[in-house]
Parts: C-alpha cells; sequence; structure tokens
C-alpha cells in the first residue's frame, strides 16, 4: 500500500520534474534560439566527426562502401609502425628544439617593448607580429630559397668566409633547423603579443621596488617578471607543444617536393601521419586510429605540462 | 505557438544530423582542418605499368558497339578536371569539340595533379561534387577504381580495346569492367645535353650516345668521363630526398617491381636489391646531382646554358615539359637515345607514367563525357595532334603509321624522335609497380632508398623494413 504510493509518487514527480524541464526550455526559447546556431554547428562538424572517426578508428573504411569492423587490427598495426612512432618523436625533438628557446625569445622581447624607454613601441610590436599573419606558403618558399644546399642565401654567405656549405634540407637534422627557423620567424610575435599582454596587467612597482632594493634588470627579469608571467607563459608552452606536433603548413611548403616529409621523414609529424593515410592512401580507417592515439597521447602530455607547472606556481 | 517553436528547433537539430551524415567523410583530428597548401605541382604526366591484361580478359561475347553512330548528339554541361588542358587547348582541339558539339557546354577546371587527386577522393567519399570528366594517371588509376567512384565504361571502350596498348589497361579492369580510356604512355628515354657531350669529348650523335650507356654500368663510366673532363653531374638524383621515380624505372625494365603477378610483396627480393645498389654506384664517387626532382633548382640545372646537368632519364613526355617551362631556352641542345638496360643485351625501355581519362559515376551526363572522350582519346587525329605538340605519345597504336612519326624534331637537333619512343613503346615489359597500393608502397620504398642512399643502412635492411611495414599495412603476402 504504502509502496504503491510511493511509486505513484515518484512517477508524478519524474512527470512533473520532466514538465517543468520543457517549460523551462520553452520560457527561454528566444535565448536558446539565439545560441542554436553555435550548437547545431558544433554538433555537425565538432561532435560528428569526433565520433564518427573514433567509430571509423576500428574499422578499414576506404571513403565509401559499408563499414567493416577489423577486430582492432589497426590498434594492433599502429603499435609496429614505425612512420608513426617517427613522427611522434619528430614532435618531440621539434618542441625541444624551439619551444624553450622561441618563448624565452618572445618574453625578452616582450620586456624591452614594455619598458617604457623604447619608443615606437607600436611600429616594433607590428613589425614583430607580422609574419605570424603573412601567407606560411610564400614563407614556405622563401626559406627554401634561404636554406638551398646550394644556391641558398646562407650558405652563399658562409662562402663568403670559406665555410664549407651546410646540406640543410638534404639531411635530417640540417632540415629540422631550417624548420625551426621558420616556425620561429613566423610564430614569434603571436607569442610576443601574448606575453605582452600579461606583461602590462603587472605593476611597474613590483620590478621598480626590487630595483631600488638593488636587483638588477636581469634578475628583476628571472626574479619577479618571469614568475609572474608563469600562467602566460604555460598558456604558450601548451599551445606551442600542441603546435609542433600539428605542423602541417610550415611542411607543406618548405617541403613541398616530398610532401612534407622532409629528408627521411625527418618531419613528418602525427598530423601529416594522419593525413597521408587518409588522403594518400585513402586508409581513413586508419587515419582515424592514429589520430585518436595521437589525441590520448598529446592529451596526457597537455595534462603532465599544467601539473607541472601549476606546483611550481602553488 | 511556443510548441512550434519549438519544433522549428528541433527540427534544424535532426537535419543538421541528416546533413552531416551524409555530408561529412570525417576523418581526422576535427580541431585542425588540413588546408591545403597549393603546393606547385609539375605535373608529371604518367604512364603505368604493364601488365597484362587485354582484350582476352574481357568477356568474348560482348558485341563491339558500332562505334560513335550517335543518333542523337548528347548535349548539357559537362566539367573536366585535369593539368594536361593545355594539350587539347593549345592545339585547337577544344574548339573543335565545341564546333562538333555545339550542344555540349565544356567547362575545364585547372588543377595539379594532387588537388585533383585529393578533391575527387572527397567528391567520391561525400558522393557529390565530382566533375564527368577526370584525368588520372596509371599510377593512382587502379586506388580510384577501388573507391568504386568511376563510371563502369566497358561497353563504350569495347571497340577501343585492341588498338590501345595492351599495359595501359591494366589499371582501368576490375572484376572484368574497364573505369578509364587510355591517354598517352610513358616510354623511357635518355634525354641529354649536346653541348655538354660534346664539351666532354664525346660524341653527341644519337647513335654513338647509345652505345656510351647501353648499360647502366657504361652509363657510369659516360658519367665519370664527363664529370672528369667538364666538372657537371650527369643527372639528377637525390639521395636524402630521393622520390623513387628513376628506381622504379629500373625495376620496370626489367620487368620487376614491389609485386609479383600472384600479389606478392618483392621489395626486398634480391633483383631489387641488386637494382638498388647499381643505382647506388652513381653516389660514390659522386657524379649526379642532389636536386630534388621538381624544384625550382631542378629546372634551373635543366635549363642552365653553362651549369646544366648532362642527361635525364625520363618517360617521353617530359619532351614537351623541356621544350616549354623548364628548359625552353635550350632548343637544339638536346639529343634522345635509349635509356641503358640493366645488363647487357637486356631491355632498353620501361614506362613512366601516363595519363588516362575517366568518368565519374555521379555524372549527370554520361553520353556527353563519352563524347568528350571519345572525341580527344579515341580519334587519331586528335591523338596525333596532341602527340606532335606535348610529346604525349599516344596509347592509340592506330596512329603509329602517320607521318608524323618520321619527322624531325627541331627542338631535339632535328632528331627523329618519335620512331624512338615508338621502339621503346613496343619494348616495355609487364612490370608490378602501379596499383591499388601504389602510393603507399612508393612512399616506403623511397624512405629505404634514403636510408640506403645516405649511408644509414645497406639496400637489403633498407628495402626488407620497407617491404615489411608494406605487408603489414597492405596485409599482401
Amino acid at each position: 500500500m504504502n509502496t504503491i504510493k510511493l511509486r505513484k509518487r515518484e512517477a508524478i514527480s519524474t512527470k512533473t520534474k520532466r514538465k517543468e524541464f520543457w517549460h523551462e526550455i520553452l520560457r527561454g526559447r528566444w535565448p536558446y534560439t539565439f545560441i542554436s546556431p553555435f550548437y547545431i554547428l558544433f554538433l555537425i562538424f565538432g561532435a560528428f566527426p569526433l565520433v564518427f572517426s573514433f567509430i571509423l578508428s576500428f574499422t578499414s573504411w576506404k571513403g565509401t562502401g559499408p563499414l567493416i569492423f577489423n577486430n582492432f587490427a589497426n590498434y594492433k598495426l599502429i603499435l609496429r609502425d614505425k612512420v608513426f612512432w617517427q613522427s611522434m618523436e619528430n614532435g618531440l625533438i621539434l618542441f625541444f628544439m624551439y619551444v624553450p628557446f622561441q618563448t624565452l625569445l618572445a618574453c625578452v622581447l616582450a620586456v624591452i617593448l614594455n619598458s617604457k624607454r623604447v619608443r615606437g613601441f607600436k611600429f616594433f610590436r607590428t613589425v614583430i607580429f607580422m609574419p605570424y599573419i603573412s601567407s606560411m606558403i610564400a614563407a614556405g618558399f622563401v626559406f627554401q630559397l634561404l636554406f638551398g644546399s646550394r644556391n641558398g642565401l646562407f650558405n652563399s654567405i658562409l662562402g663568403l668566409f670559406s665555410i664549407p656549405a651546410i646540406p640543410w634540407l638534404d639531411t635530417m637534422w640540417g632540415a629540422r633547423v631550417a624548420l625551426c627557423a621558420l616556425i620561429v620567424w613566423a610564430w614569434l610575435g603571436y607569442n610576443m603579443v601574448i606575453i605582452l599582454a600579461g606583461l602590462q596587467t603587472i605593476s611597474s612597482e613590483l620590478t621598480e621596488a626590487a630595483m631600488i632594493d638593488g636587483a638588477n634588470p636581469v634578475q628583476a627579469f628571472f626574479l619577479i617578471t618571469i614568475p609572474l608571467l608563469q600562467p602566460v607563459i604555460l598558456f604558450c608552452v601548451v599551445t606551442s607543444t600542441i603546435g609542433s606536433f600539428n605542423l602541417f603548413g610550415e611542411l607543406m611548403s618548405l617541403f613541398h617536393a616530398t610532401g612534407g616529409e622532409g629528408p627521411l621523414n625527418a618531419t613528418i609529424t602525427p598530423l601529416l601521419s594522419v593525413f597521408e593515410q587518409a588522403f594518400h592512401n585513402f586508409k581513413l580507417g586508419y587515419a582515424s586510429t592514429q589520430a585518436y592515439v595521437y589525441f590520448i597521447l598529446i592529451f596526457v602530455v597537455a595534462l603532465l605540462q599544467l601539473r607541472l607547472f601549476n606546483r611550481e606556481i602553488d | 505557438m511556443k510548441t512550434h517553436l519549438f519544433k522549428l528547433l528541433a527540427g534544424l537539430i535532426i537535419l543538421s544530423f541528416i546533413l552531416a551524415a551524409c555530408g561529412t567523410p570525417a576523418t581526422e583530428v576535427p580541431t585542425t582542418a588540413p588546408t591545403k597548401p597549393p603546393v606547385i605541382e609539375p605535373t608529371v604526366p604518367v604512364a603505368r605499368p604493364t601488365a597484362v591484361p587485354t582484350a582476352a580478359t574481357i568477356s568474348p561475347t560482348a558485341v563491339p558497339t558500332s562505334a560513335p553512330v550517335v543518333v542523337e548528339k548528347p548535349s548539357g554541361k559537362i566539367t573536366l578536371w585535369g593539368w594536361s588542358y593545355d594539350a587539347m587547348q593549345s592545339t585547337g582541339l577544344v574548339d573543335d569539340f565545341q564546333k562538333e558539339y555545339p550542344d555540349i557546354q565544356l567547362d575545364i577546371v585547372k588543377y595539379s595533379s594532387s588537388d585533383t587527386y585529393q578533391n575527387l577522393q572527397l567528391a567520391i567519399s561525400a558522393g557529390t561534387g565530382a566533375p564527368d570528366v577526370v584525368q588520372i594517371e596509371n599510377s593512382h588509376l587502379a586506388q580510384f577504381v577501388d573507391l568504386n567512384g568511376l563510371l563502369d565504361i566497358t561497353d563504350k571502350v569495347q571497340p577501343y580495346i585492341p588498338l590501345m596498348n595492351a599495359y595501359k589497361w591494366v589499371d582501368a579492369v576490375k572484376d572484368a569492367k574497364y573505369y578509364a580510356m587510355p591517354w598517352d604512355s610513358g616510354p623511357v628515354v635518355l634525354y641529354y645535353r649536346r653541348d655538354v657531350f660534346k664539351a666532354a669529348g664525346l660524341s653527341d650523335n644519337p647513335n654513338d650516345v647509345s652505345a656510351m650507356v647501353a648499360t647502366w654500368d657504361k652509363y657510369l663510366e659516360t658519367c665519370t668521363t664527363i664529370k672528369d673532363k667538364t666538372g657537371k653531374n650527369c643527372f639528377a638524383l637525390s639521395r636524402a630526398n630521393n622520390d623513387g621515380r628513376l628506381y622504379e624505372i629500373a625495376l620496370w625494365q626489367q620487368g620487376l617491381g614491389y609485386y609479383d603477378k600472384d600479389g606478392k610483396i618483392t621489395v626486398d627480393s634480391p633483383q631489387n636489391v641488386a637494382t638498388l645498389e647499381e643505382l647506388g654506384k652513381f653516389w660514390n664517387p659522386m657524379v649526379v646531382s642532389e636536386e630534388q626532382a621538381w624544384t625550382d633548382p631542378w629546372y634551373a640545372e635543366l635549363n642552365s646554358p653553362d651549369q646544366s646537368v648532362a642527361s635525364i632519364v625520363e618517360a617521353s613526355w617530359m619532351g614537351i615539359f623541356l621544350k616549354t617551362w623548364i628548359a625552353g631556352g635550350t632548343a637544339g641542345q638536346w639529343g634522345v637515345t635509349e635509356m641503358p638496360a640493366f645488363a647487357e643485351g637486356q631491355v632498353r625501355a620501361a614506362n613512366d607514367g601516363g595519363s588516362t581519362l575517366a568518368i565519374s559515376s555521379q555524372s549527370q551526363n554520361p553520353d556527353a563525357a563519352w563524347a568528350f572522350i571519345e572525341f580527344m582519346l579515341g580519334r587519331e587525329n586528335s591523338q596525333l595532334r596532341m602527340f606532335a605538340y606535348t610529346d604525349f605519345l599516344p596509347s592509340l597504336e592506330t596512329t603509329y603509321n602517320d607521318a608524323l612519326f618520321y619527322e624531325p624534331d627541331t627542338f631535339f637537333g632535328s632528331e627523329n624522335t618519335r620512331q624512338i619512343y615508338l621502339a621503346v613503346a613496343k619494348e616495355i615489359p609487364a612490370a608490378y609497380i602501379y596499383g591499388p597500393n601504389y602510393q603507399l608502397m612508393n612512399g616506403y620504398v623511397s624512405t629505404a632508398i634514403q636510408e640506403y642512399a645516405t649511408g644509414k643502412s645497406s639496400a637489403a635492411d633498407a628495402l626488407k623494413t620497407a617491404a615489411d611495414s608494406i605487408r603489414a599495412e597492405t596485409g599482401m603476402p
């Protein structure tokens, strides 16, 4: 008897809850209508590909025909896929080659531009930022000319000092150095502007106080400015990390004759590997597998970075 | 009123799902849409491997439809994607086609080869957006046939099956159905600079040069002489950025390939290893240039009046590129002769590249599309006009007795090059290089060549690694 009553009450309460829910939605119909474009687009271009490619990662789909599940064969294959692991290694190597350098340089430039003694602040900021908005394709071709092994500008300059030419684009490390030069050139301004924005939120009284206490500008930079900038620098480092695994346009322009792979796959990145599997080999299923494995790995790396930095901030 | 609005909203969301479901060939990390950079591609016209297809594979009962007797002329709009449009436009063939078929509206979309393939793949996968007619190289053809995006044109090509180079059909056939019409074949020859040979104290007569390069070993000797006498490089063969094309040519001439007729991977076979080691001799000592094919420095050294390379081993379609945008300034300085044999007395012929035209299965106007293909590729007159302009050797064998084949070519020092192309084309052996997995195989083998060339690995080990990767990915034995 009691239980029946209870159940009834429950039924009524879920019913009313549901009613209330719809009522709530109807009451907010205009706000919901206005925000719906984002959700609709997100469902089409965000959620759907995410889910669909997860399903694809268990199939051998070529882009047409039915989905045929292949029993985790893709995940087994990826463990032995030398090119994919080479691409992860390349991302890691590139990270160490340019991220610390670029971040430090961006900090230094930002601090210099932030100093009251520098005139033409806006001019320099614009000049340093300009490469970021210029076409990567054009830049890649220019860097190809600069780093050309035989007729490149840099080797011609070395030649003036009787230094033997360096086969930049014909060796694994030379190619990576050329690539890092292109990346730093293109992305320095972006990172600098972000750090500059962070810098402008730091009161100059802090460094002035330190100076009065006897710190020199270098000490003030490393002991006051950098620690205060940590959250901003963290943002730059995390995005650059993801960026170094996600290189694409840079590779396609600088190493266009080898489809971005560079000499001996020296510059192939996970993103490029996924692209090649999907659009050269038409293995959309396996490409999805690579994308998911890559996503998980980069997710872990980003988490570790956040943990590491946050601990220091604490 | 309220419920109406809500229904509208819900309807929108459902609609978005439906749209998404039929429209997106989603594959990648959704956060980054790789934009395809406009890779300026040299449009290597492709040619294709050989094999054995032929009329015999087609059911003998099929009655050849009496050629192009069309009761009513097709009409409507057709779209063409491809990169060799110049061969049809500059020769006036497009105009003539329009005169013959005034009701067909032809729209030529100029894509590089890589853009053509990428867009075609997406269009096929999406089920919409594909052109009516598309140019596909034999190297990529089987891969697209496999996608089921091309129209079965067996009954249309039937009359042409015995008339074309047999090996050109191999990649166009699947389950005894034909999906493309051959355009040109890619007989490989040796192009050489007469001025460089003379500067090295050698004869520049094609017959003499032919003897000098009779085998790859003799070619190496000649290269060494040229390097010693003039300091010039013999040809371009990149080490760290090798694209595998010359290696494929050397395999082809021996009837080898990446797999055999039973579909067994032969990338690491002793013959393949020996072939790679033979090419490796040119790096040690270095008698070749390291420029990557299809880059600006590579064009420059072919076009240079005084810093040029001595030769290039490439298919006949290279003729139009040398004559126009690569080395237009060197008219009269070039000669043509047979490519080296792998060993004394062996075949001096291989194929590289070569194109076809296919109709997409999405075409709304397949009759008009076929009318275009038939006009361009099925008629002797059209094929010969394009050949005269481009050096694209017609796959259509009925053209081979035309007077054009006996005309000298002033760009090549008034030599009769077309007879050489023809003689080579007749000798091309069957080989197993192209196919549905060509891109993947070429990728792994190129890396193996790079590892061997830069001393990171022996030829046998590098090719073994490549073969293992190919086996794992393709599942071929």
